[in-house]
């Protein structure tokens, strides 16, 4: 019997062993996938309405209607629809990911976010520049410099009060780990002002992200339903 | 997702949550009922302990366990409970409603609420000073002119970025209407207009609450439901 359940251990044991290493196996080649960027049109959304439509699905249509919409072009973003309500709708590519995700060069990753008014005036630049730094062909190394630079001198802004956005798009792609994620709201402050909204504590239904060299804390509170109308996941 | 509670009446609690908080000049009228400011008795509870445990309920344990907590005596909040992470759970009554909602002296009404360090510091004062000159007896005119008088003179604090607050608790009534509560988490902004967050647009997860908005502090009030109580237990979907 004894020596039944010891194989039967040995088995499950080794079991584990092929597996976490099939999955370290599997980060390092996503690690090494993504790398570096990967050519130009890979981010590129190449039906310009398709990436309209992407961008409004962050917020329910009553918002992302009368809004501002961007789109991906060879050197940055551009105006393609102009908006009445002040918000501005837009998506993200992967070098907006935090700077040691290793999906910071996954091609397939795509933000939609619709900002309001202050955070179009203090957190979009930032959206627009690292875009205009990417596609120019600066390395990590190089955006996280230029990045870090640009906060220091104030040629970037720090988030206005009352700056956020809404995610809740049903078609969002964080990469293959986080997947859609879920629906969710992001609010901005600066890191400098040590908000706390008690993120760290078990329960509390908010998430915090402090960014570098990005000097932004960024919360984020799960909604229930995308922005189409459907049930979302929660955590 | 819709949990126990069907769409109907998750409107319902809508509504009268933002009847409660948001009250505009067409909802003026208060309801007879609460037309006057009840014995004071009514809005005390006799159970300091019980105020305790109730104002805690308003966070998750790990945050309202070592959060100050504040009880009403006849004369205004006192501490009851010192706390150590800079957050303060408090149990606020029916008159840090807008001036003219219509639920202002409902005696039921039970808010519990944990306030954020940055909200302990820039919002408690709101709540407290309102809630000594209402027990001073006076009146919302009155009341009103004494808060902006001291916001003029700089004896009530600016608002503070990032303030915040739980109001999680399934314990809260918030109105005689519907099921009385509303799971959520209020975000204080510099005084602006519902429409720069996208509040109470169709399918907009955010509520514009009238709490405060420039009548007299200059602070707008956002609401966010959440799907879980403070007990962990889920809350009716929104």
């Amino acid at each position: 019997m004894n020596t039944r359940f010891a194989i039967a251990v040995a088995l499950v044991c080794s079991l584990l062993v092929v597996c976490r290493a099939q999955t370290e196996a599997k980060q390092q080649d996503n690690a090494g996938q993504f790398a570096s960027m990967a050519p130009i049109d890979q981010y590129l959304i190449a039906d310009r309405n398709a990436e309209i439509a992407l961008a409004r699905s962050a917020a329910p249509p009553s918002i992302a209607r009368d809004a501002k919409v961007l789109v991906l072009g060879r050197h940055g973003y551009e105006t393609a629809a102009e908006g009445t309500n002040g918000f501005v709708c837009v998506v993200d590519r992967s070098w907006m990911l935090p700077f040691d995700n290793p999906e910071f060069w996954d091609p397939a990753v795509r933000l939609p976010f619709c900002l309001n008014p202050p955070a179009v005036r203090s957190m979009l630049p930032l959206t627009i520049k690292e875009a205009e730094w990417a596609l120019a062909g600066m390395t990590k190394s190089k955006l996280f410099d230029r990045t870090k630079a640009a906060f220091e001198s104030n040629e970037l802004p720090q988030p206005e009060r009352g700056s956020m956005c809404f995610m809740m798009s049903k078609q969002q792609n964080f990469g293959p780990k986080f997947g859609n994620a879920d629906s969710h709201l992001m609010f901005w402050f600066p890191q400098k002002d040590h908000v706390n909204w008690g993120a760290e504590f078990p329960g509390v239904p908010v998430d915090v992200h402090q960014y570098s060299p990005q000097p932004i804390t960024e919360f984020a509170i799960s909604v229930s339903k995308w922005s189409d109308g459907t049930a979302a996941p929660l955590d | 997702m819709k949990g126990k509670w069907g769409s109907s009446h998750l409107l319902q609690i809508c509504a009268m949550i933002l009847a409660l908080t948001a009250a505009g000049p067409a909802q003026a009228q208060e309801a007879k009922s609460y037309s006057n400011m009840a014995p004071v008795e009514q809005y005390l509870m006799a159970d300091r302990d019980a105020e305790i445990a109730l104002a805690r309920t308003a966070a998750p344990d790990s945050v309202s366990r070592e959060a100050e907590v504040l009880v009403l005596g006849r004369h205004g909040y006192e501490t009851a409970v010192k706390g150590k992470n800079g957050f303060t759970c408090v149990v606020e009554r029916g008159w840090m409603s807008p001036f003219n909602a219509p639920e202002f002296w409902n005696p039921k009404l039970r808010g519990p609420i944990c306030f954020n360090p940055a909200a302990t510091r820039s919002i408690l004062p709101l709540t407290i000073k309102r809630t000594e000159l209402i027990l001073a007896g006076m009146s919302k005119a009155q009341m009103a002119e004494s808060i902006k008088s001291a916001l003029d003179r700089k004896e009530l604090p600016a608002l503070e970025g990032g303030a915040m607050s739980y109001m999680m608790s399934k314990k809260a009534y918030l109105t005689d209407s519907g099921e009385h509560n509303l799971c959520h988490l209020m975000i204080y902004a510099p005084l602006t207009e519902r429409a720069s967050w996208g509040a109470d647009l169709a399918g907009s997860p955010i509520m514009f609450a009238g709490q405060f908005q420039g009548a007299p502090e200059p602070i707008t009030v956002f609401l966010v439901p959440v799907a879980k109580w403070s007990d962990g237990t889920p809350a009716p979907s929104m």
